[in-house]
């Protein structure tokens, strides 16, 4: 890609902590957020651990801050949060022409519709739910941090599943690279749900223990809930206001494993083409990656899929790679955009992330990632995988400015 | 190097008769609202038994876009680009419904799966056994035209040669019943054709999917598309800089405009934030589209399919126009759409 994409301001906030500074403290000084359910009022509240932020809707709303806390669901107001962060980080006026937000969601304002939903048909809608209704389509969120920060102009959301993130800041790129915008806030959001939670435990693939992925003995994932955004801005736009560079966007790649409605395909083949496709427009060859940050949610299906398509892609020399799921739990549509900002930390630090509670290798692809989080690496290039229902693969290449 | 980019097939799923065809085959009218759509016989489109499973959704959608790829003769499209402004709610609503009923004591499965918003678009994979670029956007009004415009990065800029981009929503009874609480539609039973005049506030409810596939090289009677926006905006929008902002860069001024849709929905309120084109293209043929199809996150997707069908056989059906000729032949079309005045789409095409 000739014009570099920069990452100039970035913003989280998950199970981890409420910031980005508390993120990365967590991942390098190896802390889970992964715990029992205190907060989600769910029957299966006592079976499965999760990755919550631990703030009910008065604490979260006081700490994202829209002008009114009426109609905003715990999607948006997580979105919120973080969107302002990575906007302050970046020192960039969202209101400026040229200036895009294109976010992403699965579950959407599914937090509220799921206890209000029947009284949304009543004669007389109740004020506690009339203020709700229509705000569970995924859409709701972007329009609702569009409008807080003054974002007008090009906005969309993007929902392709577990990839949803990822998708958004591929997109972003394409919209800074052809020129259209020059600056896009990127990222997702998804809240725990009820909907969710219960959704995958119909799927059978939730741990009742903290998640393990790539191990032999893995039994499912823990589901999380975060938002992560990114500003990205083209080179003359971060020069010309002497704006400072924390990374760059170089290399990014979607397709579809064509195999089945949920189930990813045994070799991993949309998984392996995405990632040669990602490395191909960055102009690397898979020897200059120094760290994946592998989708690695835990279930048996993704990971014995995803092993055999790094194995396929990288052979013998394989960098080292972690699924940080193992901290954050599986954060759905934010996951791509929390790790592409996890990502972008390792570039920083140097670190590559311990891949959490590993202790044997998977028989049908024997890889060993990374089990204490690595300091002082020279790292250059970091690849970023998200891959979705619908049969979706994200991968992302991070790069050192 | 900027490709041009030319429609070589479309197809639409509608309240009217318009599958598998270039125009509309007569003009439907409805007595009340909801509008649903006029679904056509899968035969030759999908193995039958594996349509019997989907939702409605995937149904229209899924035709809708093998019709489009089939007309445009394209088996394997190097993009596949879906929109949909809440496309899975059916299956949403069956977990919803099981979930609250069983307080989460029955598991429920396939609604969830169903419940992935973007399960058309792998769908549509599945169905072509492609392992391309495969997005979908759900931004209510401006799901579409963001679809639009990626497909035009795609093809114009990107180097694919053939994207399929296309929208389907349906309305449901829980849907429907849930948007009266917020006002969405006209309480009163009134005639889809003539729910320009209704004084009542909101719109009247509908449906649709269409698809369309964009080619880098032109077809016979292809029709190109020569630009698409998507604009959320806050307070008043400006319709003539925005026009201008496609209209500029293909070389072109308000008065090459000879035919405009525009997205009235009968909410009064609403309608009158379409005022404006009158004056900017005052030579120019206007029509209307949603007494046709009703109002739907996505029904701009079939306002571009009626456009696209005006340019290809010169001319308009004269029951949705608001003034100006309906035959005689069209070269540049323009198609507005806002949806409760927030999202506005723009869409240009011309032959």
């Amino acid at each position: 890609m000739n014009h570099p994409i920069h990452i100039s301001g970035m913003g989280i906030i998950s199970a981890l902590g409420h910031d980005a500074a508390s993120n990365a403290d967590a991942l390098l000084e190896e802390r889970t957020g992964i715990s029992a359910i205190t907060r989600l009022r769910t029957r299966h509240r006592e079976l499965y651990p999760a990755a919550e932020v631990k703030l009910g809707h008065m604490e979260l709303g006081a700490l994202a801050a829209p002008a009114s806390l009426r109609g905003w669901t715990r999607t948006a107001l997580l979105g919120l949060k973080a969107a302002k962060e990575a906007v302050a980080d970046a020192g960039i006026d969202p209101r400026w022409p040229r200036t895009g937000l294109v976010s992403a969601s699965t579950a959407g304002g599914m937090d509220r519709a799921e206890n209000l939903y029947r009284q949304y048909f009543l004669d007389e809608v109740p004020d506690e739910a009339a203020q709700y209704v229509g705000t569970h389509d995924p859409g709701d969120h972007t329009e609702r941090i569009a409008a807080e920060l003054g974002i007008t102009g090009f906005i969309t959301t993007i929902s392709t599943a577990c990839s949803s993130s990822a998708n958004a800041i591929m997109l972003g790129a394409r919209l800074i690279r052809s020129g259209r915008l020059d600056a896009v806030i990127v990222g997702g959001s998804d809240a725990l749900s009820r909907f969710t939670v219960h959704g995958f435990h119909s799927l059978m693939i939730l741990d009742r223990e903290p998640c393990r992925p790539f191990d032999a003995a893995r039994a499912g994932l823990n589901l999380g809930e975060a938002a992560a955004y990114v500003v990205l801005e083209s080179e003359a736009h971060l020069s010309a206001r002497k704006g400072r560079s924390l990374a760059r966007i170089a290399g990014f790649a979607n397709t579809n494993d064509a195999f089945h409605v949920t189930a990813s395909s045994p070799n991993g083949d949309g998984a392996y083409l995405a990632m040669q496709q990602a490395l191909r427009s960055a102009g690397l060859s898979p020897g200059d990656i120094s760290y994946v940050n592998v989708h690695g949610t835990g279930t048996h299906n993704n990971d014995g899929s995803e092993g055999r398509a790094v194995m396929r892609l990288f052979g013998d020399a394989l960098p080292p790679f972690s699924s940080t799921k193992t901290f954050t739990g599986h954060t759905l549509g934010a996951s791509g955009a929390v790790e592409a900002v996890f990502s972008t930390m390792a570039l920083q630090h140097g670190a590559c992330f311990a891949n959490l509670r590993f202790q044997h290798a998977m028989p049908e692809a024997a890889l060993t990632p990374v089990i204490r989080t690595l300091r002082g690496q020279p790292l250059r290039h970091v690849l970023s995988n998200s891959f979705g229902f619908g049969g979706n693969n994200t991968s992302l290449i991070m790069s050192v400015t | 190097m900027k490709a041009r980019i030319h429609i070589t097939g479309a197809s639409a799923i509608s309240p009217q008769p318009s599958f598998d065809r270039e125009a509309l085959d007569g003009i439907a009218a409805y007595d009340a609202h909801p509008l649903h759509v006029i679904m056509p016989d899968i035969a030759g489109y999908v193995d039958p038994i594996r349509v019997r499973r989907m939702t409605r959704s995937n149904r229209m959608g899924l035709l809708a876009a093998l019709n489009a790829l089939k007309r445009a003769g394209i088996d394997s499209p190097g993009a596949i680009i879906a929109a949909t402004g809440d496309g899975c709610k059916e299956s949403v609503e069956r977990f919803l419904d099981n979930l609250i009923d069983s307080d989460e004591a029955i598991e429920s499965p396939t609604a969830f799966i169903g419940s992935t918003h973007n399960s058309l678009a792998g769908l549509i994979a599945l169905a072509l056994k492609s392992n391309a670029y495969n997005y979908t956007y759900l931004q209510r009004g401006l799901s579409f035209p963001s679809a639009l415009l990626d497909g035009l990065m795609q093809v114009g800029e990107e180097g694919v040669r053939h994207a399929l981009v296309g929208a389907a929503d349906v309305i449901t009874a829980d849907f429907f019943r849930t948007h009266r609480a917020s006002g969405l539609w006209k309480e009163r039973p009134v005639r889809n054709l003539d729910v320009l005049q209704s004084a009542d506030p909101g719109a009247i409810a509908g449906e649709g999917a269409a698809f369309f596939v964009l080619d880098s090289e032109p077809t016979a009677g292809s029709v190109e598309l020569l630009g698409a926006d998507a604009c959320f905006s806050i307070g008043d929008h400006d319709l003539g800089a925005h026009a201008s902002s496609l209209l500029d860069p293909a070389g072109m001024a308000t008065g090459s405009v000879d035919l405009v849709f525009l997205g009235l929905n009968g909410d009064q309120e609403e309608d009158r934030a379409y005022e404006s084109a009158r004056a900017l293209f005052p030579e120019a043929t206007l029509a209307c589209f949603k007494p046709l199809c009703g109002e739907y996150y996505t029904a701009n997707a079939f306002g571009l399919w009626m456009a696209w069908s005006a340019l290809r056989t010169g001319s308009v059906p004269p029951e949705v126009v608001l003034r100006g000729r309906s035959t005689g032949g069209f070269r540049t079309a323009l198609v507005h759409d806002h949806f409760q005045l927030k999202d506005h789409a723009l869409m240009l095409l011309g032959r």
